[in-house]
């Protein structure tokens, strides 16, 4: 005899020694007379969350003993605080030491749905349940045949009673459908270890009828079980132990109650007007708790600003008189031929000109943005890393116009291969710190950074240059930068004639300029999005900074985000290369590694070798240099090019985004092609100029 | 109201409702009207070998309960010593599934051992994994410096199931409603930061850390100690007149290293050195409120 016989039979066996009682009629008559049930399918599925059946239970079969619960009405009102949805509560007394005693004083207790949990196989415990005021009973398929199950599932249904189905196989799942379940709770435990076995579950789960509610019942913990069945697809969970056995009840349920929350907040769509903290399983805020308050003062005023006009009038008259926007979106038909020539299709390109705003990058959308920022929060000095150097100048700029106090943090080697930005920031007045720690490069940069503001936060704001970073920089630099897409959307249809762009390729270091032209493209199915990784030697050569492919970045926390990260065995940073000091970071933006999870953005490479020739390519065919950066844009446009030829495309219309330009390179440049002679060479190297000999 | 916390079948483990060890050194000191003296040291520095000796030679020396630092390539919260003795305990071969026989030789010398970490290495690591690893290694907690409690829900579910101590951070310009989340979430005790920034020594303290400990008790916790700055026995009697631990760590730290700041002196030099600063500071300490 199973385990399941066992309890059904001595469940069966009780039931009966009531029934000598109270009889069947007696309590058709008692349910006919109960409070009307609640309509716990109302409870059971919500938009904003994952409700919660917390169980009350004194032990198991499996696990013994778990709790004495000397008051369940008590428990079950914790339960209620906490913000369960529903109630379980076992009235099982041979094994589980329920009875439908503590199922009165719970029902009595609460105002949100009870669940009476037995082993039900008869009319008379259907009837008795509701006579005893249960909104939901569980029946378990394994304990009943398809007849059976039928009939007392219409029976509760007659009641008003909410059924949860319990199934442990597709085939239990089959027949609970065919019988007509509208609430099916899926146990996917591991049998062999006992586990939940997340995958188990999803596979159980696919395909079920979207109207039918899913209930995860096995193995729910704690928040991570939550998390985890919530991204399989689970509408609800029932959690027994893991509240039941809390020092404190409330706060365990409140635990799994915001798990659920995070969740579904995190998938929430369209993609455009996400607004973390997390995007899908990654983002968040993983700092010291010193920068929260720091942090959350930044939220509230950016969302403050977002909602006034007068912020956005004065952050859009900017744009237009002090940056020059908008950027053009300029055609590009001698490099489109080049395209044409390597790969056979025929595409129009189109390059957004970033390089054309003030101070020659994107970077300033979001330093402009930031800065009008820290005027509101009234704070009077500015920090911020830099790789390439893009970001520092563009920061350094707005802090000069707006007169606030600016240092600018630099690791040392991108300081020598950019010496002549150095400079500039140094003339906009800017404080320039060369930092000598770790690996001296755009990573190490934002530690210090990140040190100074734990430090100085009272007066100090961060103005982080990419859409990297704890909550809610990722969200907000998008915002910032997500101008330079809609531009491009509507020159595209209003200078062009062309409604929609087939293809847009960016380069992807923290993610600031490929998020700010994909944005206004990412609900757009039509539009295939490609991003470029700086390849550095390829991606063999462990001379790279290639998040994405296969056996590069793992998931991992970094500088205040989740997400994907390039890391030794040991959980500790790797260093990165790439010949663009802007591309060379160990980690990408949170919203970018979801993009890459959920497929929307097809992730990629470009090697120094090939950046440098696209670098050469867009120089020689249309008369616009590119920043190194964005040259591995143009690199992957030829790679794009061929992906769209194999899904049939032959006219692509291409945009390119051209984040920045090519001046701040051309010691680089000048070196690679050997351009220069040997003495220039040198002098560059004497003077500093140039960085991949000390690299 | 409680189970075992292991099932004979190899059940997943329930709640390990195993009394905080770190809440039970406080009541002892508490009776005597004491604060006790935590103090942090990496693990691994100046290599695997000698951070074993070293770490014994606080515990002798009368420090209480040992922070094993973890070494990152990226501490955030660190100031120059502890970022150097992290490089120097990174160059010589540190590797995190050592760090627990630094838990036992602390353990062994009959003081409370405490893991900081930075989250990534523990979540690079597994949570559960280090969980189990800490707890059969006899841990008795985790500081976490970039971990908030709003971000750890693995956490606190594998230190629930393992019976370890949550210890998160709070700083001056902590909000009560932050001080109050941090308190309901920790287990053991709080860390409270003296200063807003990074770890280093000092020559002077500010009276804030006081007020910040009187609103984190405030704010529900039990436990509140102070570090982050404290580096002198008179500073640690006067944070130690009010907290209920006084945390020392680049102090420590720094006598095992040379002048340079950049690399470590000669063994037996250091560990001397650091043995007669570790009785400083527990003499003054210890003394706080004699």
């Amino acid at each position: 005899m199973s385990v399941l016989d066992e309890l059904v039979a001595g469940a069966v066996e009780d039931a009966k020694a009531r029934e000598a009682r109270v009889s069947l009629e007696q309590i058709k008559r008692n349910a006919a007379q109960a409070a009307a049930p609640l309509d716990a399918t109302r409870w059971l599925r919500k938009a904003d969350g994952i409700p919660v059946i917390a169980e009350i239970k004194r032990a198991s079969p499996s696990k013994g003993h778990l709790s004495d619960i000397p008051d369940p009405a008590a428990l079950a009102r914790e339960y209620e605080a906490g913000g369960a949805s529903a109630i379980s509560c076992l009235t099982e007394g041979r094994r589980f030491l329920g009875s439908l005693d503590d199922f009165d004083k719970v029902k009595a207790a609460v105002n949100i749905p009870v669940l009476r949990k037995d082993f039900i196989v008869t009319d008379y415990q259907v009837c008795e349940a509701r006579a005893h005021g249960a909104d939901i009973i569980l029946l378990i398929v394994a304990a009943l045949d398809d007849d059976k199950l039928k009939h007392l599932l219409d029976l509760a249904h007659e009641l008003g009673m909410t059924v949860l189905v319990e199934t442990h196989t597709r085939e239990e799942i089959q027949r609970a459908i065919g019988a007509g379940a509208k609430v099916i709770g899926i146990n996917a435990r591991n049998l062999k270890n006992l586990r939940v076995d997340v995958s188990k579950y999803r596979e159980l789960a696919s395909n079920l009828p979207a109207d039918v509610i899913k209930v995860a019942e096995s193995g729910v913990f704690g928040a991570v079980e939550v998390e985890d069945y919530g991204r399989a697809g689970a509408d609800a969970v029932l959690v027994g132990e893991g509240v039941a056995t809390a020092d404190d009840h409330i706060l365990a349920v409140q635990r799994l109650v915001k798990a659920g929350a995070q969740v579904k907040t995190s998938e929430s769509t369209p993609l455009s007007e996400h607004q973390g903290p997390y995007w899908g399983q990654f983002g968040g805020r993983y700092v010291p708790e010193a920068l929260i308050t720091a942090l959350d003062e930044l939220e509230r005023v950016y969302d403050e600003a977002k909602a006034d006009p007068e912020f956005h009038k004065e952050f859009m008259t900017l744009q237009k008189r002090y940056v020059g926007r908008e950027s053009p979106l300029t055609e590009a038909p001698r490099f489109a031929e080049l395209l044409k020539e390597k790969t056979g299709i025929a595409p129009r390109v189109f390059l957004k000109r970033e390089d054309l705003n003030h101070t020659g990058a994107h970077k300033i959308n979001n330093a402009l943005g930031q800065a009008l920022l820290v005027k509101r929060m009234g704070k009077t000095r500015v920090i911020a890393e830099t790789g390439a150097g893009q970001h520092g100048v563009a920061t350094a700029t707005v802090c000069a116009m707006l007169g606030l106090k600016c240092r600018i943090y630099m690791g040392q080697i991108d300081a020598r291969r950019q010496a002549l930005n150095v400079a500039r920031m140094r003339m906009l007045g800017a404080e320039v710190v060369e930092v000598t720690l770790g690996d001296k490069i755009l990573k190490d940069a934002i530690n210090e950074a990140l040190r100074d503001w734990v430090t100085n936060v009272k007066d100090t704001h961060y103005l982080l240059g990419t859409v990297a970073g704890p909550h809610p920089f990722p969200a907000m630099v998008r915002d910032f930068q997500k101008i330079i897409g809609e531009e491009a959307k509507r020159q595209l249809q209003d200078w062009y004639g062309i409604d929609h762009p087939d293809a847009v390729c960016a380069c992807v270091g923290g993610g600031s300029n490929a998020i700010g032209i994909m944005n206004a493209f990412l609900d757009d199915e039509r539009v295939n999005l490609y991003g470029y990784e700086a390849g550095g030697n390829g991606p063999e050569s462990g001379k790279h900074a290639i998040r994405f492919a296969p056996g590069t970045g793992q998931l991992g926390m970094f500088q205040g985000a989740k997400s994907y990260l390039l890391e030794t065995s040991e959980g500790q940073t790797l260093d990165t290369y790439s010949i663009s000091a802007g591309l060379d970071y160990a980690s990408v933006g949170p919203e970018h590694a979801w993009l890459k999870e959920i497929g929307r953005v097809n992730y990629s490479w470009a090697t120094d070798e090939e950046a440098m020739n696209a670098f050469r390519d867009l120089s020689r065919s249309e008369g616009i240099i590119p920043a190194i950066e964005s040259s591995h844009a143009v690199a992957g446009a030829y790679k794009a090019c061929e992906d769209l030829k194999a899904k049939g495309y032959t006219h692509p219309v291409i945009i390119i985004n051209i984040s920045g330009r090519g001046d701040k390179d051309m010691a680089t440049a000048g070196k690679w092609f050997g351009y220069l002679t040997d003495d220039q060479a040198k002098a560059l190297d004497v003077t500093g100029a140039h960085g991949d000999t000390i690299a | 109201m409680t189970n075992e916390a292991t099932t004979p079948s190899g059940q997943p483990l329930g709640i390990s409702h195993k009394p905080s060890r770190t809440k039970a050194m406080f009541s002892e000191f508490k009776a005597q009207n004491k604060p006790a003296f935590i103090g942090y040291l990496p693990y691994g520095f100046p290599n695997p070998d000698d951070s074993l000796t070293a770490l014994r030679t606080m515990v002798e020396h009368g420090v209480d309960a040992v922070e094993i630092g973890l070494p990152y390539s990226d501490p955030v919260m660190d100031g120059p010593v502890i970022q150097a003795a992290s490089q120097i305990a990174l160059d010589n071969g540190e590797r995190i599934a050592n760090v627990f026989k630094a838990v036992e030789a602390v353990a062994n010398a009959g003081g409370v051992p405490l893991i900081m970490s930075y989250w990534n290495l523990i979540y690079h690591y597994g949570v559960e994994r280090f969980a189990t690893d800490f707890e059969n290694a006899g841990g008795a907690g985790l500081i976490t410096p970039d971990l908030i409690p709003d971000e750890a829900g693995e956490w606190i579910e594998a230190s629930d199931r393992h019976g370890l101590d949550r210890i998160f951070l709070v700083s001056p310009d902590s909000a009560d409603s932050r001080l109050e989340v941090v308190a309901k979430n920790t287990r053991g005790f709080v860390y409270a930061a003296a200063r807003m920034g990074v770890t280093g020594e000092r020559s002077t303290i500010d009276a804030s850390p006081q007020a910040l400990v009187e609103r984190t008790r405030k704010a529900g916790a039990e436990n509140v100690c102070v570090g982050i700055g404290v580096s002198t026995a008179e500073q640690g009697a006067k944070v130690g007149a009010y907290a209920d631990g006084v945390i020392v760590g680049s102090a420590l730290v720094h006598t095992l290293l040379n002048d340079d700041g950049r690399t470590a002196r000669g063994t037996a030099e250091g560990l001397s050195l650091l043995a007669a600063k570790t009785e400083e500071l527990a003499e003054g300490i210890h003394g706080a409120r004699a």
